[in-house]
């Protein structure tokens, strides 16, 4: 904490806010003195987290005002970043953006919005590609985290979204935790499933690492990296062979049971798969067949895959056969990973959805946005627009210009080298963003943002919670809010429907359009319950619990789907005989450029790391603390061993923040349902470096 | 003239504070006493935040901002005393007066003992005090066993033995016992606080033992300091306050009042003890719980004992860097540097992400270490049996020497190695 020399202070100002990392949506205080943050102090009453931090919500208030930040918009001339006024860069944008979309059309242009700023922004941001380019090439990074959770629950249950809060896990009998590390990735998350094992309830962690999560369990199941389909069928195979599947609700609730069981009887024993002995496939069969309510947590470990759709899909098979979902203790719940992962997506920064997940494809719905946002009827496209990572693949051609806000492709993205050849193809670029980043390099103009704590906002959090984001101080210098920042851009082109003076007017213009969002206005917000949708109307108490009475779907069904296993895009060989995995770490987020700036957080980890298995270190020659060059077809990196029994052999483990890191190394094989790169699985070789 | 020692009952001339306040009101008149007669510059009080769940603290300079923080919180958990260390400079520099409870008023001393904070800037007023509710848990506790919807409450309040509320169309109270009984009610570290009365305080205010007609109208307040009784004195010459002397049977059953929550909390400490188990089992104990530790560092930023800059926590020879679990040795560093200071404010146990006991484990410690050694932290400006250092002289010795691993000092002092 910072010690006050011996200026006079005294005002204490607590901002009740929102932490901007990860998707459980902890409430905490920013602590204001003089205009700045000087600290966060716990907010017992909120609901979520009850005063409760992880290290990194504890230190979000020391980047806010840390030197580095972006303060003057930027303009790339002749090769050099100079300032420019606001005027001159918007100016240059609108007229680049402009000319571009004259000439090449709505495909010609890609936006991307990130899941780390508040719905308004991406409310906004969206609304102006598609009122202002009439183009669906939109997108926001949940494509990258849990694009398949949105395809794959759609698909299972109608609706892609979390089905249980956090906190009904406190009233689950097994709490089944599949490619999820939430003690470190989601905290608060984790901290629920602390409190269920004090409580007595039993927990299985189902995952290819003994993470801190597995720690945790009654139960580890270790299994080969990315064979969850193959898993998930062999155990549901012993739940039809011994008749433990629910036949009342199947029967009354779901469809494709006849689908699914003609392709689990092929998964008898899928041991040389996914490597679990046939024994503890049975007995987790039983256990989570005969609870009386069982939850299934999981995350990226079972989305950034190319089968990342099916997998998902396979969590909800489960689910479905057992009956275990639309009542408190079960359901199939995504950790969210970004603070508005949900909220981008609810948003409609989506290329084949308006917010609420209105269809594009429905005239209906094109007819309505095109009312409400003053267009010419039949205007708005029916295509579905170019996701994130293949925007990225199209630059150049056809796509010439990009409008990236809070992202961080250069680092973020799979294979970094294929990102910055990319986007050297652009004829014009945008990056809008609180940091310099290693990805402004590749832009022609710089925009200066503001952060979570010089803004009003909502972040929508993984159990569908709108949390209101409060302003505690002024951003730097001439930064800007960056809705307001869309706002400028779309009335220079003489649009309409942007004139926004407020967060909340930006939100009410949202929920107009957005029927399973009209209820969640400001003032209910203002509780620090706030509200879950879907919430229709006003009078709307909101809904933490999904598809109880019936699945969101057309027909109110669950649907299961015999789904067979794939292997990963590129495996294990000779030359690169080692698996490749990604993940979080509990003391950075994401691409580092807030967390690193926490003194505490840089102390805790400064740089990157692999963990590698004993054995294999000591084959390679390699120990704990050495200096290691690992390798991909697509590029290297050197990094730091930490010798461990946590992975099995052959499988590695490097975490996602660091530029010049694992993403080297991984593969942009995409997912054919959701888009979804495979992050978490690449083949890799390792050698010392002296 | 009120001396130390004096008890009296006090009541406010206040209208507007009469309006808004409990109990007589003295509180919030006495600090509009200290504010207007500039006895302080500021003071540190709790104002209701989103609802009377939510204690915020705020830093009051002018007097008629007062009212709104009038009435108590039992749903309050805060911990001022690291609050005036953190954000107000220690009080250093300013003259600031500060409502307390017990486990305030300890945690202001042993902030005191370690210099950072100047207790000759701060005024302390003691509010008896039988224990908190954690916010969360009490909306848990109203829906849950008093069947009462937690928003349509307007009144909370623990009297006799009970947890009262109001609400729209009643009120209901139902015995503290059976609540924790469940589960529910005080925080584990209320349950086993000794310190209800806070003497150290310079006034000593509350509600137990106003009897008679000046019941629910008059605050009891005891003058425990020469600087308690100038600022009573103030008050009433200021026609801001009425006083009279305190009903003698009032002392009694103030001092009943006081007993029989020593009795309750002894039962809690025998309960709580009991069951962490004794030598190696404690151990086991501590160890298996504290293995959840996610590294937040919470524990130490909330604690009223911590104070270095350079936290041993953080020195990579005893606690790697960056790794879970955490190593032991990070707990066993926080027992050894505060075991004998503990004050058993909570704040530890309260914000830890990964719900491990540790007030408990501390004050389980400072029990044994008081039995030991006799020293009772809290109280007074006695040293702790640790001796204290100068954090920057003695890194700066210890840095001198080559090293600043104070084992190594310590056992084999070789200087310039």
């Amino acid at each position: 904490m910072v010690n006050m020399m011996s200026d006079v202070k005294t005002e204490l100002k607590y901002v009740p806010t929102t932490c901007p990392y990860c998707g459980v949506g902890c409430g905490l205080n920013l602590v204001v003195q003089n205009g700045k943050c000087v600290g966060v102090e716990p907010n017992k009453r909120t609901p979520i987290n009850e005063g409760k931090l992880c290290p990194k919500g504890a230190s979000c208030w020391e980047f806010v005002h840390n030197p580095d930040r972006l303060t003057k918009p930027l303009i790339k001339k002749d090769g050099k970043f100079v300032e420019a006024s606001w005027d001159e860069a918007l100016d240059l944008i609108v007229k680049k953006f402009s000319e571009i979309y004259k000439a090449g059309g709505p495909k010609a242009l890609g936006f991307q919005t990130s899941c780390r700023t508040v719905n308004e922004d991406c409310y906004a941001l969206q609304k102006w590609a598609r009122v202002g380019f009439l183009t669906n090439n939109v997108d926001n990074c949940a494509r990258i985290c849990h694009g398949p959770s949105v395809a794959g629950l759609s698909l299972s249950f109608g609706s892609g979204a979390a089905t249980n809060p956090f906190e009904d896990v406190l009233n689950s009998d097994l709490i089944v935790m599949w490619g999820s590390n939430a003690v470190e990735a989601h905290p608060l998350a984790g901290r629920r499933v602390m409190q269920a094992k004090k409580k007595g309830i039993k927990i299985i962690v189902v995952d290819p690492r003994y993470s801190a999560t597995a720690r945790l369990a009654d139960q580890y199941i270790r299994f080969n990296p990315s064979t969850h389909i193959a898993l998930a069928n062999n155990i549901m195979y012993y739940i039809v062979k011994e008749g433990l599947e629910n036949k009342e609700f199947i029967q009354k609730r779901t469809k494709g049971f006849d689908d699914l069981k003609k392709t689990i009887e092929k998964y008898a024993d899928a041991t040389n798969i996914h490597g679990v002995p046939q024994e503890t496939v049975q007995d987790f069969a039983r256990q989570y067949a005969k609870a009386k309510n069982a939850v299934i947590i999981y995350c990226l470990g079972i989305t950034e895959l190319t089968t990342g759709t099916d997998n998902v899909r396979s969590m909800g098979n489960l689910a479905l056969i057992t009956g275990n979902v639309g009542r408190e203790g079960t359901g199939v719940n995504p950790l969210r990973g970004q603070n508005n992962v949900q909220g981008a997506c609810d948003m409609g920064a989506y290329p084949n959805v308006y917010s609420g997940y209105q269809k594009c494809e429905v005239p209906e719905n094109r007819a309505k946005m095109e009312k409400a946002w003053f267009l010419k009827e039949g205007s708005l496209p029916d295509w579905y627009g170019v996701t994130l990572t293949e925007q990225i693949n199209q630059a150049g051609d056809p796509i010439k210009a990009m409008y990236f806000m809070g992202l961080n492709p250069v680092v973020s993205y799979p294979d970094s080298n294929h990102v910055k050849r990319q986007l050297d193809k652009l004829d014009f670029c945008v990056m809008q963003d609180i940091f310099w980043t290693e990805s402004c390099e590749y832009a022609d103009v710089v925009l200066p943002g503001t952060c979570f704590a010089e803004k009003d906002g909502t972040f929508t959090s993984g159990e569908r919670r709108v949390n209101r984001v409060r302003k505690a101080v002024d951003g730097p210098g001439e930064a800007k809010l960056d809705w307001e920042i869309i706002a400028l851009l779309a009335k220079k082109m003489g649009l309409k429907g942007f004139d926004w003076k407020t967060a909340k007017d930006v939100w009410d213009d949202m929920r107009a359009c957005t029927p399973s969002m009209f209820g969640c206005t400001y003032e209910k917000m203002e509780k620090p319950e706030s509200v879950h949708w879907p919430c229709p109307t006003i009078e709307h108490p909101g809904t933490p619990i999904l598809h109880r009475e019936k699945f969101s779907a057309a027909d109110g069904l669950g649907t299961m789907f015999g789904l067979e296993y794939r292997p990963p895009a590129e495996v294990a060989d000779k030359e690169y005989p080692f698996t490749m995995m990604t993940g979080r770490l509990i003391f950075h987020y994401h691409t580092r450029t807030q967390t690193d700036r926490c003194s505490i957080l840089h102390y805790d980890v400064p740089e990157s790391y692999v963990q590698m298995n004993t054995q294999d270190a000591q084959e390679l020659g390699v120990k704990h603390g050495d200096k290691v060059k690992i390798t991909s077809r697509r590029g290297e990196t050197v990094t730091t061993a930490r010798v461990t029994d946590d992975v099995a052999p052959k499988v590695m483990y490097m975490t996602m923040h660091f530029a010049n890191g694992v993403n080297n190394l991984t593969n942009t094989a995409l997912d054919p349902l959701s888009k979804m790169p495979e992050l978490k699985h690449c083949a890799v070789k390792v050698e010392k470096v002296a | 003239m009120s001396k130390k020692g004096d008890m009296l009952y006090a009541w406010t001339n206040d209208a507007e504070i009469q309006k808004k306040a409990e109990l007589g009101g003295a509180v919030t008149t006495l600090w509009k006493y200290a504010l207007e007669s500039k006895m302080v510059d500021a003071v540190l009080v709790v104002t209701k935040g989103a609802d009377l769940y939510d204690a915020v603290p705020v830093v009051i300079t002018d007097p008629k901002e007062l009212p709104k923080t009038a009435g108590s919180l039992h749903c309050g958990t805060l911990l001022m005393a690291k609050l005036v260390k953190k954000y107000l400079n220690g009080a250093q520099d300013k003259k600031i007066g500060v409502t307390v409870k017990g486990c305030d008023a300890m945690a202001f001393y042993e902030l005191a003992k370690r210099k950072q904070i100047n207790l000759d800037n701060v005024i302390m007023i003691g509010v008896n005090c039988g224990g908190s509710v954690s916010p969360v848990l009490a909306r848990k506790m109203i829906k849950e066993k008093f069947g009462v919807d937690p928003e349509k409450v307007h009144k909370e309040e623990i009297d006799k033995g009970q947890f009262i509320i109001e609400y729209e169309g009643g009120h209901k109270g139902i015995s503290v016992d059976e609540l924790e009984e469940a589960g529910f009610g005080r925080r584990s570290n209320c349950r086993r606080c000794k310190m209800k009365v806070p003497r150290q305080a310079d006034l000593a205010c509350g509600n137990w033992g106003v009897i008679g007609p000046r019941a629910g109208k008059a605050t009891f307040v005891e003058v425990c300091s020469e600087k308690g009784a100038n600022l009573l004195d103030g008050a009433v010459k200021k026609g801001l306050l009425a006083t009279e002397a305190a009903n003698p049977k009032g002392l009694e059953i103030r001092a009943k009042v006081e007993n029989a929550m020593f009795k309750l909390a002894d039962k809690w400490r025998k309960h709580d003890f009991t069951a962490l188990g004794d030598g190696k089992d404690r151990l086991r104990k501590i160890m298996s719980e504290t293995a959840r530790c996610i590294k937040c560092y919470q524990c130490i930023d909330q604690c009223p004992i911590c104070y270095c800059v350079d936290c041993t926590t953080r020195n990579p020879a005893y606690v790697p860097p960056g790794e879970l679990p955490v190593n032991f040795m990070f707990h066993l560093i926080r027992y050894a540097h505060i075991a004998d200071s503990c004050v058993n404010c909570g704040q530890c146990e309260e914000i830890c992400p990964a719900e491990i006991p540790n007030a408990l484990f501390m004050h389980a410690q400072q029990v044994e270490l008081e039995k030991m050694f006799g020293h009772t932290p809290g109280v007074n400006m006695d040293l702790p049996l640790l001796a204290l250092v100068e954090e920057k002289a003695e890194r700066a010795r210890l840095n001198a020497t080559g090293s600043d691993m104070i084992y190594e000092n310590v056992f084999n002092p070789m200087p310039n190695r």
